[in-house]
């Protein structure tokens, strides 16, 4: 019998994630995929899954799961799950619950099974993308399967095996994230560039899996430019001098300027920053 | 050539590039056997993506020694497309009086040209088509709309567009058709063919024809 759950509860928004889609970006297609990439592979690393297998992801606390088929699972990111911690992999028994509370300070975490949950894929990913009407968030007594019956590797490793969450999220009092030179960066003043980096800046609540926005000082950009490919990690400049982050589910094209762009490593430090978070940034380059 | 980059494993051509053709996207099609993961035109650029950001001068390389391919004049482009539209957009009245035109004289310039799909992004299959008539330029409006229907053919700046899907948008809507430009219920299959998918590609020529 392969492990299953029901989702008694969603909490603030569970999708299911994987490392996105590769080959669709000149259509349109967003990469999509887990908001932390970081966290997404260690859920999947503690059950010997193959780096891709779809993980439920959940946005900070709330979100209840019920155990209708007992399996072992395991979870990783922000928030901590009674009775699985996170970075941890455990059996458990049917009929158990797993509630998802606060652990440290960030908002994506992974529920990982073995092999992964069965899920819908388009354009060869599970990634769930309402935006692009590729598939919806998860509801109220969903339940999903898991591909295998048991982890691919043997389950005494899988029991001891703990992952620190260091690599993703920090307890820094201030984060400071390094970013490269974006496309438009040359026709911004050098004093704006200057200021980019002297300022901190406060995520915006007005932030979601599309993009995220940082309030501080007004950054004067430069006013027009045709629309171009956009990537995620970008610091799109748009009138009202408030950078937005395009994220993973964000638009392929756009027409701001981009003064820079986080490396993936720190796009996905980034998105764990909940609203109010304090964060500063330093050229890589 | 010149390239410009854009973060750990990605950068654009630019300078050199003026729109995708058969030529270039075969060069493209064989450079994934360079590193090159996925590519996006634009308006006068290339996004080009790497597997690693090892490959990246790798595949500089590879494009520098077929740089000719990017300025060559590519194959005769498809037939024409044509898109049936009802114009009585939500904006017709107001776009033609900004620009200080009739109604009938906005829809005869919008139907006009023959388009071209420069670039598909935003969402899935929606088509930046480049040829809208320099008389139609318009700013996009300030605040945009919280719901464009599905259909809605639109301009804004110097792009004609069409809303695949629902969605937020901030183009001016000029009329609605039925002609359907993506059908994501193909995606799911496996392999999945583009042409299934999406109705228009990049380098697609094609023309608003309007109807009652």
């Amino acid at each position: 019998m392969r492990p299953r759950i029901k989702v008694t509860a969603p909490g603030m928004g569970a999708s299911v994630q994987d490392l996105g889609r590769t080959g669709w970006l000149r259509y349109g297609v967003p990469m999509g995929g887990a908001m932390d990439r970081t966290a997404f592979l260690q859920a999947n690393q503690l059950l010997g899954n193959v780096p891709n297998a779809p993980c439920i992801e959940f946005l900070h606390v709330g979100a209840c799961v019920q155990i209708e088929a007992a399996g072992w699972f395991a979870l990783a990111g922000a928030a901590d799950g009674d009775p699985l911690a996170a970075g941890t992999a455990q059996y458990l028994a049917k009929g158990s619950q797993l509630r998802l509370q606060p652990y440290q300070q960030g908002l994506w975490t992974y529920l990982a099974a073995p092999g992964g949950f069965e899920a819908p894929r388009w354009f060869g990913s599970a990634a769930t993308d309402p935006r692009c009407t590729l598939g919806q968030k998860i509801v109220c007594s969903q339940t999903f399967t898991a591909i295998l019956a048991q982890p691919a590797c043997s389950t005494e490793r899988v029991a001891r095996r703990r992952m620190s969450q260091a690599s993703s999220l920090k307890r820094d009092p201030l984060l400071m994230l390094s970013v490269m030179r974006g496309p438009q960066w040359h026709r911004f003043d050098e004093a704006v560039r200057k200021q980019f980096t002297a300022a901190t800046w406060r995520v915006s609540s007005r932030s979601d899996r599309c993009g995220y926005r940082l309030e501080g000082p007004v950054l004067k950009g430069p006013v027009s430019m045709l629309s171009e490919p956009v990537l995620p990690g970008s610091f799109q400049i748009p009138g009202n001098g408030q950078p937005i982050v395009t994220m993973v589910d964000g638009p392929t094209v756009g027409g701001y300027p981009k003064l820079a762009i986080l490396s993936e490593a720190d796009r996905c430090r980034l998105a764990q920053c909940a609203p109010g978070t304090e964060v500063r940034f330093r050229w890589s380059d | 050539m010149r390239f410009l980059d854009y973060g750990e494993r990605a950068f654009f051509c630019v300078q050199s590039y003026v729109g995708m053709s058969p030529v270039l996207e075969a060069t493209l099609q064989a450079a994934t056997q360079h590193g090159l993961q996925e590519w996006v035109s634009g308006y006068d650029r290339l996004l080009c993506i790497c597997d690693t950001s090892k490959s990246v001068p790798l595949l500089k390389d590879y494009l520098r020694q077929h740089a000719a391919d990017f300025t060559r004049e590519g194959d005769a482009p498809s037939a024409v497309i044509e898109v049936p539209v009802r114009y009585q957009g939500p904006d017709l009245q107001r776009v033609a009086r900004q620009l200080d035109l009739s109604v009938q004289e906005l829809v005869a310039l919008h139907v006009a040209t023959e388009y071209r799909v420069h670039t598909m992004g935003f969402m899935p299959g929606f088509p930046y088509l480049s040829g809208l008539d320099p008389r139609l330029h318009l700013e996009r409006m300030a605040s945009p709309r919280h719901h464009v229907p599905a259909g809605s053919v639109a301009i804004g700046g110097a792009h004609a567009g069409i809303y695949p899907v629902a969605s937020p948008g901030g183009w001016h809507l000029l009329g609605q058709t039925d002609f359907s430009l993506v059908d994501t219920s193909a995606a799911n299959r496996d392999p999945c063919e583009s042409r299934e998918v999406f109705a228009l590609h990049v380098g697609d020529r094609l023309r608003f024809v309007p109807i009652a």
